[in-house]
């Protein structure tokens, strides 16, 4: 049975719907990221698990017990803030200690979970300091041994990663990660970051607009997106406007080329589009394979990929080439062919499948 | 920063601090001339000799305590819980605040005695009656400081944040705002509590219309039948006035370092 159920959620402040409907289950020792949008319930979500907010309706359960009506102090939840939240009156020690210590824990046992706690999160040497005496990773990795310290029965993080730099947030996030395996303890992580769902979770639950557009691991995410608003969130896609020319083999036009399609649903009356990974497309012509002609429109080396930019008869079409030493770089105007296989495009029509 | 001091801005702040040390210092030398033709502290000797003055400066420093404890206590968790839950009510909190300002303290202590000291509370009719009520209104006279010095210290620190963590991490109310927010308000309180400790020692209306024997009464009534020793009270309250000033600077800056930003 999963370890935590979110049954038929909905939070409605005053006029306005957060989140409706939202069904869950989470397996013990999962890593679940709610991604998506600012404004698609993600947070509101995770905030109604730790017991800030009351669901409008529905219920969650931990190990199959109501948690709806339990206030958030009695919920044994540990939570981490994006903007850390460490008690700035207390040294390290005593923000780690902070649990222990309103759960009247005997100062022996508050000191060896603090040297435990502290020793996980490799700042022993920082016990004494106050936060602000800490650098914003430091805080949070802090702050995240706070919430560990009181053995939560799920681990909440609220974006803990946003205020950090770039450097920092790479590290924190295989720090979180390598913590959260080590313990085994059932996690939600709320992010807008995509890389970070995916390079993170065992599941990733898409949301949008209050509604949960897609719950699936990381691959199927970004390989089997279950409707447009998915694909073109996570990650780069083309989407191409395309003239069926054979709805029952999945034949298209785009322009004047033909395209086959791998994966296509039933086609009603609405426009029809292609869908393709840039990555998924290389340069040259393959039999076989789709192949199309075009303009090169714009290049832009970005390092690790070059991203190139083909006018395919009046479509602009992405493609993304690894970077080599040896690697010539297209030139704008010239003409360009591209291929990719049958199996890694699909049709859409903006229908959810 | 580099740039040279204006003249006239000089010339203004000399004007200024002449226009506020000369009385104070006139007012000195003339409390130091009770014995005719020397300079001595005579006045002071009177003054602090004389039991009346013990007396009510008691009674007013009493007074400056327990209205600091009663106004934390009704302050802080309202603040507090404005900050919270209500934040849409910090507007008219803050109109609430600055009424003490407008209305004048005469009208305040005319509508204390007239509700309280009539039936059924008839609070004037005991001492300990009457210390109520001007407890109490030393209270609503010294808010604004009070709200203000707590409003700032609550701005200064996610509130709301650092309670939802401490709830989290399984703190009750009562927790939350003795671990977490008292502490990290210590500092904001303190500057606070020092102002209406200030207020009440120098307050002489309310201590004058309820018949208290307050220090400001004390000093009213002295002034009107001596000449030197209102000058040697007007020097000593100036210096606690100043002291009070100097604690707060003192606690403010000194324990800087704690007073962080949970953000």
């Amino acid at each position: 049975m999963a370890q935590l159920e979110l049954i038929h959620i909905s939070k409605s402040f005053n006029e306005m719907t957060a989140v409706q409907d939202f069904n869950l289950a989470v397996e013990a020792g999962e890593f679940i990221s709610f991604l998506g949008p600012s404004g698609c319930g993600k947070t509101t979500t995770l905030r109604m698990v730790a017991g800030f907010e009351i669901p409008t309706s529905g219920v969650i359960q931990l190990d199959g017990m109501d948690l709806t009506p339990l206030p958030p102090n009695r919920r044994n939840m540990g939570m981490v803030f994006q903007s850390y939240a460490l008690f700035p009156n207390m040294t390290a020690a005593q923000n780690v200690g902070y649990g222990l210590r309103v759960a009247g824990k005997p100062r022996v046992e508050i000191e060896q979970r603090v040297i435990e706690m502290l020793d996980l999160i490799q700042m022993h040497d920082f016990a004494e300091r106050y936060p602000n005496q800490l650098s914003g990773g430091q805080q949070q990795r802090l702050a995240l041994a706070r919430a560990l310290a009181i053995k939560p029965r799920v681990l909440l993080l609220d974006e803990p990663l946003s205020a950090l730099d770039a450097k920092i947030r790479l590290e924190l996030r295989q720090e979180i990660r390598r913590i959260q395996r080590q313990l085994g303890i059932t996690t939600i992580y709320v992010t807008h970051d995509q890389e970070e769902a995916l390079s993170l979770s065992d599941r990733i639950v898409i949301m949008r607009r209050g509604v949960i557009e897609q719950v699936g691991t990381p691959q199927q995410i970004y390989n089997f997106p279950a409707s447009d608003f998915v694909a073109e969130f996570v990650g780069h896609i083309n989407l191409l406007p395309v003239e069926v020319v054979q709805a029952d083999a999945g034949v298209v036009r785009l322009g004047s080329q033909v395209v086959r399609a791998g994966q296509f649903g039933h086609l009603n009356g609405r426009p029809v589009r292609l869908a393709v990974r840039p990555e998924e497309l290389k340069a040259g012509s393959v039999e076989g394979a789709n192949n199309l002609t075009g303009m090169i429109e714009s290049v832009t080396y970005l390092g690790a990929i070059v991203r190139i930019r083909v006018d395919v008869d009046g479509q602009l079409v992405s493609l993304d080439m690894f970077n080599e030493r040896s690697l010539e770089i297209p030139v704008v105007g010239q003409p360009f062919h591209v291929n990719f296989p049958v199996e890694a495009c699909w049709l859409t029509n903006g229908v959810k499948n | 920063m580099k740039k040279k001091n204006n003249p006239w801005a000089i010339f203004w702040a000399v004007l200024a601090m002449l226009y506020f040390f000369v009385p104070m210092l006139g007012t000195f030398i003339f409390s130091l001339r009770m014995k005719r033709g020397v300079l001595s502290f005579l006045a002071y000797q009177s003054v602090l000799s004389d039991a009346n003055f013990l007396r009510s400066f008691r009674y007013s420093a009493t007074m400056g305590v327990v209205t600091v404890i009663v106004s934390v206590v009704l302050l802080l968790p309202s603040v507090y819980w404005i900050y919270i839950k209500a934040p849409k009510m910090k507007p008219v909190m803050e109109i609430i605040s600055i009424l003490p300002f407008v209305i004048p303290v005469i009208v305040l202590v005319f509508g204390l005695i007239r509700t309280f000291g009539r039936p059924p509370f008839q609070l004037t009719l005991s001492s300990f009656g009457t210390d109520v009520l001007i407890a109490a209104g030393y209270v609503i006279i010294s808010m604004p400081y009070m709200y203000r010095a707590i409003d700032v210290g609550m701005r200064s620190m996610d509130v709301r944040t650092l309670t939802e963590a401490a709830q989290n991490l399984g703190s009750n109310w009562f927790q939350v705002l003795t671990l977490v927010i008292l502490p990290n308000l210590r500092i904001a309180i303190l500057s606070g509590a020092l102002i209406c400790f200030a207020t009440v020692m120098g307050e002489l209306i309310l201590g004058d219309f309820l018949v208290r024997p307050a220090l400001g009464s004390y000093m009213a009534g002295v002034g009107r039948s001596k000449a030197y020793e209102p000058a040697a009270l007007a020097i000593i309250s100036y210096g606690l006035t100043w002291l009070c000033l100097g604690l707060i600077q003192y606690f403010s800056r000194g324990r800087s370092q704690q007073q962080l930003t949970g953000r």
